[in-house]
């Protein structure tokens, strides 16, 4: 069953809409003219679109109006970008974040 | 799971133990808190966090919360790249 | 430069953009989201009439409405600074810095979030993040889900999801802790329900009022709640079942519930996984006050609003001049009340201004407003009218007309 509600009793049917192509994270995938990253994503069954940067608990949507960041993604190389808040286009390179190393970190001992 | 383990802030990850913890052991203020637990400090500038920090102040110290906003606010209230400010 | 900068594209913005816009101010808006409308995007709701009031139309109407008035609208900009200049105010936004001798914030509200453990799994998320991925995205938020958080909006919005084919299994309370308020507690969680019964008309709410006139009333209907909870529009409302946990290992997977005592407490040996991969949760609004702080608007604490809102006077002025405010930025209240705001925040900003000739117009919005509220089918808090009452109160103090 498609994740895509087109059909809606109060809201109307959706129509023809454009298809767009992007990748997150190198896989490639389909969107609609006017959804948003986290949603294409979603329609695809993708719920994870980060890592915590140092725990590396995976993370989703949360609040889905740009107040929480907890979507953020590499958009074209550009980062911190709101999945929620950014309308697919077509040839867009999504990538999710990473853990990344934090050798300052209080109570760590440094290797090496 | 244990209920003190939970998260509160979500961008630092730190726990509602970690926050009693901190306020009990030192009766401070919401922004003493946030700066010994970094909670409120990650990249949503505590907007999801926020009334949670206020909470665990109004219940550990009996703080009443005052017409002031106990966590103060500070520009940029949106994480922002160097190139949006100027640079290159 | 622009007469007036608006930020926040929602029913108060837009509103107020086109009462300036219409007394011949030029009017820009910017909003971080990537269309107008606001919160108005996603809101659907049944009138008592039986017709249905689609936030999406409201939203297009207001734009265009704008639009044609001449308001320049920007959208997809996020502003991160405000300042006060000689003769207004500087606004650092991601598309450059804007001057305007006026400016209005209408900023809107934020969910109060309600920590549960587990819930940064991806699958849990506000309940308006459901909202929007429903009525605005069209994408299912999953297959199953658990809303935690029994109020005014989430049931709202429950009914949204169930309408658009999303199956919500049950609505429960999130588990009593230090951050928890009163959200937790089933006595209170009843409560809080039942003062604003008169104002919801629903099987669930009639059910309620007629048990519920008095507190050992209220205490009884608690403590003989049925398990299964009572169904409102087929969605089991379980006011004595507590979330201990939403499980899962990369994502959601079920909720780990159990039964509580009418004060919040966890019953031994009642606790199950109740199977779900999408978790909705739902703390109420807070107003979104952020840019009001760094101008240096003074605030005030009001709890009927909603939190810390800053002061502002009947006609939306606060003491800083050029600066006013409109919609949940002042108070959580419905999208109506806020429009009406907006109204009267673009006539005031008007007659600062100098241009507006009729100074009734002003009244006459005020009353408007007043007359909004009082008509309004959602409200939030039943202690709006003495909330606004001691914010002008203040605001009369603080600015000394």
């Amino acid at each position: 069953m498609s994740q895509r509600i087109l059909h809606h009793p109060v809201l109307g049917s959706l129509n023809q809409r454009k298809t767009l192509h992007f990748t997150f994270n190198e896989s490639s995938y389909t969107a609609y003219e006017g959804e948003t990253i986290a949603a294409a994503l979603l329609a695809s069954g993708v719920r994870t679109l980060r890592v915590h940067e140092e725990k590396g608990t995976p993370r989703g949507i949360y609040c889905n109006i740009g107040h929480c960041y907890e979507c953020r993604v590499s958009v074209n190389g550009v980062p911190t970008v709101r999945a929620c808040m950014t309308l697919v286009q077509d040839g867009m390179e999504v990538t999710a974040g990473t853990v990344l190393p934090t050798p300052l970190k209080k109570g760590d001992v440094a290797h090496g | 799971m244990d209920s003190h383990q939970l998260i509160v802030c979500r961008c630092e990850e730190v726990t509602l133990a970690d926050l009693l913890e901190t306020a009990q052991a030192y009766q401070c203020t919401g922004r003493e808190l946030k700066l010994r637990t970094r909670a409120g400090m990650g990249c949503c500038g505590g907007r999801t966090c926020r009334t949670l920090l206020d909470q665990i102040i109004v219940q550990t110290t009996g703080q009443v919360p005052s017409h002031t906003v106990p966590l103060g606010y500070q520009p940029p209230v949106r994480p922002i790249s160097f190139t949006t400010l100027g640079g290159r | 430069m622009d007469d007036v900068l608006v930020i926040g594209a929602g029913p108060a913005g837009l509103s107020a953009a086109i009462a300036c816009a219409k007394h011949g101010l030029s009017v820009r808006v910017v909003d971080e989201f990537y269309r107008s409308g606001g919160r108005l995007l996603g809101q659907l709701h049944q009138e008592p009439d039986g017709s249905w009031w689609n936030g999406i139309d409201e939203a297009a109407r207001l734009d265009q409405e704008a639009r044609s008035a001449g308001v320049e609208i920007s959208a997809g900009v996020s502003v991160y600074n405000v300042n006060r200049i000689d003769n207004g105010w500087e606004v650092s936004t991601t598309a450059g810095e804007f001057h305007a001798p006026m400016l209005l914030l209408a900023t809107g509200a934020s969910e109060t979030a309600v920590p549960v453990p587990g819930w940064t799994l991806p699958g849990s998320m506000s309940i308006g993040a459901a909202q929007v991925m429903t009525n605005v995205q069209r994408v299912r938020v999953g297959q199953r889900g658990v809303v935690i958080g029994v109020n005014i909006l989430s049931v709202a919005i429950a009914r949204e999801l169930q309408l658009a084919g999303v199956k919500v299994d049950r609505m429960i309370l999130p588990p009593s802790s230090a951050v928890t308020g009163h959200a937790g507690n089933p006595e209170a969680v009843m409560r809080s329900l039942l003062r604003v019964a008169h104002l919801a008309p629903s099987p669930f709410i009639r059910w309620g009022s007629q048990l519920m006139k008095s507190h050992w009333m209220q205490r009884l209907g608690v403590s003989l709640y049925p398990a299964k909870g009572f169904s409102m529009w087929d969605i089991p409302i379980q006011l004595r079942t507590g979330a201990l946990e939403i499980v899962g290992s990369r994502q959601v997977e079920g909720v780990r519930v159990a039964r509580i005592t009418p004060d919040g407490q966890t019953i031994p040996g009642t606790e199950e996984v109740i199977p779900a991969d999408f978790v909705c949760i739902a703390g109420g609004l807070s107003p979104l006050a952020e840019l009001a702080a760094i101008a240096g608007c003074p605030f005030a604490y009001v709890p009927s609003l909603g939190g810390h809102v800053p002061i502002h006077d009947e006609k939306m002025r606060t003491p800083l001049p050029g600066l006013f405010v409109a919609g949940n930025i002042t108070g959580i209240e419905s999208a109506k009340v806020a429009m009406a705001q907006g109204s009267l925040a673009g006539l005031s900003i008007a007659s600062t201004h100098g241009v507006l000739s009729d100074q009734s117009l002003i009244q006459q919005a005020i009353h408007q407003v007043e007359y909004v509220r009082q008509k309004a089918t959602i409200q939030f808090h039943p202690e709006i009218s003495s909330g606004r009452a001691i914010i002008s109160q203040m605001a009369t103090e603080c600015m000394g007309i």
